[in-house]
């Protein structure tokens, strides 16, 4: 065996310090903003915008354009909120709908997630069934309401039916769009590895899919939401109790605008809160250890 | 696996042999013969550099060699451990930090967890990264990912026995660096080769670093691809005056596709 022959004695001896000096100047830089700068940038714009709504709201009631029960003062709407908060129905309101909500959701992740593996891994599903999760997206969850309400009755199995007919495909679709989008590459590193397709599909394509299937679950949560205010507001029952969905319903036949009004308002609270505090954090840690968003 | 400075005993086995290889893709009028009657040998440790312009195959003989596709005709012997593949992209996954993604072979060969930590602090050191473990791979220059791919390469081609040594297929690894990265990562390449003792089989499309690397210089022609000259590299003096023997070589070769 040949000694491999020493490349120039001068290159040797440098090639540390010019690889470190190397090093130094290509490794990319981050500039991190100041943490006051980072909480005013994100939470004073919404403030003012929010403040800026309720003072149009309010000169909008004074002018009396529309009348009291078509427009009520956001006073009004405050003081709904408060005496539900002061008899304390709106903890027992929200969390009927929130625990329904996050039941469905959970089942949702837990089909969709199978279901999307197959239809991205295997061609005949995806030829058999692709459109047609994809369609799905695009029906309205609220059409299944009736058929499922005369299939099963006013009972929860109605609430929950509709929820996972809204969830799955969001899920399952996020699923499939990340799956497509690994790079052709990462597959073929573990394949030269010698990694066995479950290895693969647990420590590269899964891992890999992830931001696509994340995008995918916050949609189906917004999906299930949706159509669970949809069931609650048509399937209102004794025996199904009081959901953020029923509490609207009694205010628009009660024809209190302030009720509606508030339910709307809690139902976009939740909403929103379910997003920024569960969603928003764990997609910006999975892009940020990927390198996809901003420190 | 004990030590990656201890040169394997050399024997006359070659780490990969290839015996009348071709391979052609496609059937009928479409046919595309992408590699024919390739002869080659690659002995434990020794550099042998695969010189060829664009069409010579030199990725479809490379994923022969690595067990991705079958040859048509002929047969590919591989004597060592798996050979390990490094792109000309760094494919490192961008969610494990480097030290995880050179842990990942060993993982898949099932090493415990404690073993292949250290494997990879080593590898790490080696490739002059000692202490960037938990850098993820956006925090990295284009250089010190390729280094990183370099350090999970031969993690990958010794994670199992050291009986033979690793054998490590490099597809223009370089080509996608900066002039001067290129020529550091070159000088690099050499001295951890001479450190570890694998084979590599290295494929490139340019002359100067196909005689600043090698010990023995392969240059195949194009559609198909075949062994059209051969050089040993080992004691040669002059390698700029080879460097443009090679070159005009290669031009040559590549006229004869003008004609057809």
């Amino acid at each position: 065996m040949p000694a491999p022959e020493a490349i120039a004695s001068p290159d040797t001896q440098d090639a540390a310090s010019v690889g470190a000096g190397l090093d130094a100047l290509d490794t990319p830089t981050v500039a991190r903003r100041p943490l006051l700068r980072r909480v005013l940038a994100t939470g004073v714009p919404p403030l003012v915008a929010l403040a800026l709504f309720i003072g149009v709201w309010q000169a909008v009631w004074a002018s009396a354009i529309w009348p009291e029960y078509q427009l009520p003062a956001p006073l009004a709407v405050w003081d709904e909120l408060v005496s539900t908060v002061a008899d304390g129905s709106i903890w027992s309101i929200t969390w009927t709908s929130v625990h329904r909500a996050v039941l469905g959701f959970a089942a949702s992740v837990v089909i969709a997630t199978p279901l999307g593996l197959l239809v991205a891994k295997v061609p005949v599903v995806r030829s058999a069934i692709g459109p047609l999760l994809a369609g799905m997206q695009s029906l309205p969850s609220v059409a299944w309401v009736p058929a499922a309400v005369l299939w099963f009755g006013l009972t929860d199995a109605t609430i929950y039916f509709v929820v996972l007919l809204g969830a799955i495909p969001s899920i399952a679709n996020g699923l499939v769009a990340g799956i497509d989008q690994v790079p052709p590459i990462l597959p073929r590193v573990g394949q030269v590895m010698g990694a066995g397709s479950l290895d693969s599909a647990r420590l590269i394509l899964l891992p890999a899919a992830l931001p696509g299937y994340l995008a995918g679950t916050k949609q189906g949560w917004a999906f299930s939401w949706r159509s669970l205010m949809a069931a609650e507001i048509i399937a209102t029952s004794p025996q199904l109790g009081v959901g953020l969905g029923a509490y609207l319903k009694h205010g628009s036949d009660f024809n209190s605008i302030p009720g509606v009004i508030a339910a709307i308002f809690l139902i976009l609270l939740v909403g929103v809160g379910i997003e920024l505090l569960v969603f928003r954090p764990l997609e910006r840690r999975v892009l940020r250890t990927r390198g996809l968003a901003p420190a | 696996m004990t030590t990656v400075l201890d040169r394997p005993v050399v024997t006359q086995r070659s780490a990969v042999e290839l015996d009348g290889v071709g391979k052609a893709f496609g059937r009928g009028p479409d046919v595309v013969t992408a590699l024919s009657g390739v002869d080659l040998r690659v002995r434990p440790g020794e550099f042998v550099v695969l010189l060829g312009a664009s069409g010579c195959g030199k990725t479809t003989l490379l994923n022969l060699v690595a067990g991705l596709d079958e040859p048509s005709t002929g047969t590919v012997t591989v004597h060592s451990s798996r050979p390990a593949v490094m792109f000309q992209e760094p494919a490192l996954l961008p969610w494990l930090d480097a030290g995880r993604n050179v842990e990942l072979p060993l993982r898949l060969s099932g090493v415990g967890r404690a073993d292949r930590r250290a494997r990879a602090a080593e590898l790490l050191d080696l490739v002059r990264l000692g202490g960037q473990a938990r850098k993820r791979p956006h925090e990295l220059s284009g250089g010190m990912r390729q280094r990183v791919a370099l350090a999970r390469a031969l993690a990958a081609t010794t994670a199992g026995t050291d009986e033979g040594g690793g054998l490590l297929l490099m597809d223009e690894p370089f080509a996608a660096l900066d002039a001067i990265t290129r020529d550091f990562l070159q000088g690099e390449l050499r001295r951890i080769w001479a450190a570890t003792g694998t084979a590599v089989l290295f494929v490139t499309h340019d002359v100067r670093e196909a005689v600043r690397l090698g010990q023995r210089l392969v240059l195949l022609s194009s559609r198909p691809g075949t062994v059209v000259g051969e050089w040993n590299l080992v004691n040669v003096d002059d390698r700029e005056s080879l460097t443009d023997e090679v070159t005009g070589r290669l031009r040559e070769v590549i006229s004869t596709h003008a004609r057809t």
